[in-house]
């Protein structure tokens, strides 16, 4: 797979909880499945598990923040309306 | 050297920054902030950017990626920068998306020849674009970037001596990776090219996760922790050119003097590096 097949894998996993739940508990099958070279699919298996649970955690709070303020800016342009 | 002290923009501490622009040598806007901004903002911004010296700071480009980086979102940073007519502009050394998913957040790429080449072809793409390359960042990372085949500071000093860019060193950014992943800090600093560090980044953080798999996060909610002010000695004590010291603060704000005390203390902290520098080289040359 090219470099970017690569960072496109890890995006994945990084952000979809199933797509990281799937990979966890499989990962050389599912890094061969997303047709990763030999040399990826070990480097993804020796993936720093600790970091990987904090960072989508972190990355989810995130997500979570910016859609509430999202949310307040559609309710004060709906009152402003 | 006349190094410069700023803060980052935010909309929260607009009334306090304002009122210290005699303290104040520069502001640091987020650039993307004014991407989609409305004509009346980017008044205030242009408004801003004649009453103090403005950098602005990029966070969706994807620089450090192999795919390449969208021409659109650069053409936005080149009207934006043809506005403000700013001092500097920046980006981070990550990848943001990949696959057509938003990662939402600074991703350290994995630190192989590959991500150097992409982020070559990307910073030459930026420069002939923008019309001046940008100051590149390096970044916080919870996660050991898979598939690295060399170490953060062997990539960072390849990509910026190869694209002649200058370095924005975040310090907390590399406290942080220290802590989490055990390597000397102050080793890191003096790997770096010096001449090529030309701005700085301060904040806070915290720690997360359970005992035994902790990692400290940075988050910008927190007052800059005492070792920073010792890596911005350090750094002091190698930089060979004039530095921007930029204190960013993303929320939980405190009082503006807060700010001000802590760009103080960052002011003593660089030039006591600075004068250790002096006295090193004063000891070289008498004996």
């Amino acid at each position: 797979m090219s470099a970017s097949g690569f960072e496109a894998f890890l995006a994945k996993i990084y952000v979809d909880e199933g797509a990281r739940v799937r990979f966890l508990s499989d990962p050389s099958g599912e890094a061969t499945k997303a047709g990763l070279t030999t040399q990826e699919v070990e480097a993804v298996e020796r993936i720093d598990r600790v970091g990987l649970e904090l960072m989508s955690k972190s990355l989810e709070r995130k997500r979570m923040k910016r859609s509430r303020t999202r949310s307040g800016a559609v309710a004060r342009l709906l009152r402003r309306a | 050297m006349s190094d410069r002290f700023g803060l980052g923009w935010r909309p929260a501490l607009a009334a306090g920054i304002l009122s210290n622009l005699d303290k104040i040598d520069l502001v640091e806007v987020i650039a993307d902030d004014f991407f989609h901004a409305a004509k009346r903002e980017r008044r205030a911004l242009r408004t801003l950017a004649s009453q103090t010296a403005v950098t602005l700071h990029g966070v969706s480009l994807g620089m450090a990626s192999a795919v390449p980086v969208d021409s659109r979102r650069l053409d936005k940073m080149a009207r934006l920068c043809g506005e403000v007519g700013p001092v500097s502009w920046s980006e981070h050394l990550a990848f943001v998306r990949g696959g057509g998913i938003e990662i939402g957040h600074l991703a350290a790429p994995p630190r192989t020849s590959a991500t150097i080449d992409g982020t070559l072809a990307n910073l030459a793409r930026a420069r002939t674009i923008v019309g001046f390359a940008p100051q590149v960042e390096n970044v916080a990372t919870l996660i050991d970037p898979p598939g690295s085949d060399r170490d953060e500071a062997t990539w960072i000093a390849e990509i910026i001596r190869e694209a002649k860019s200058d370095l924005l060193l975040d310090l907390h950014n590399l406290y942080a990776n220290a802590l989490n992943f055990q390597f000397d800090p102050f080793a890191f600093i003096a790997r770096l090219p010096a001449e090529r560090i030309a701005a700085i980044h301060l904040a806070g953080g915290k720690w997360i996760g359970a005992n035994g798999a902790r990692r400290l996060l940075d988050d910008h909610l927190h007052d800059v922790p005492d070792p920073v002010y010792d890596l911005l000695a350090a750094v002091g004590e190698r930089a060979t050119r004039s530095l921007t010291v930029i204190l960013e603060r993303d929320g939980d704000f405190p009082a503006i003097d807060c700010l001000m005390d802590q760009l103080e203390r960052a002011r003593q902290a660089l030039a006591q590096g600075r004068l250790r520098l002096a006295c090193k080289k004063g000891e070289a040359a008498t004996a």
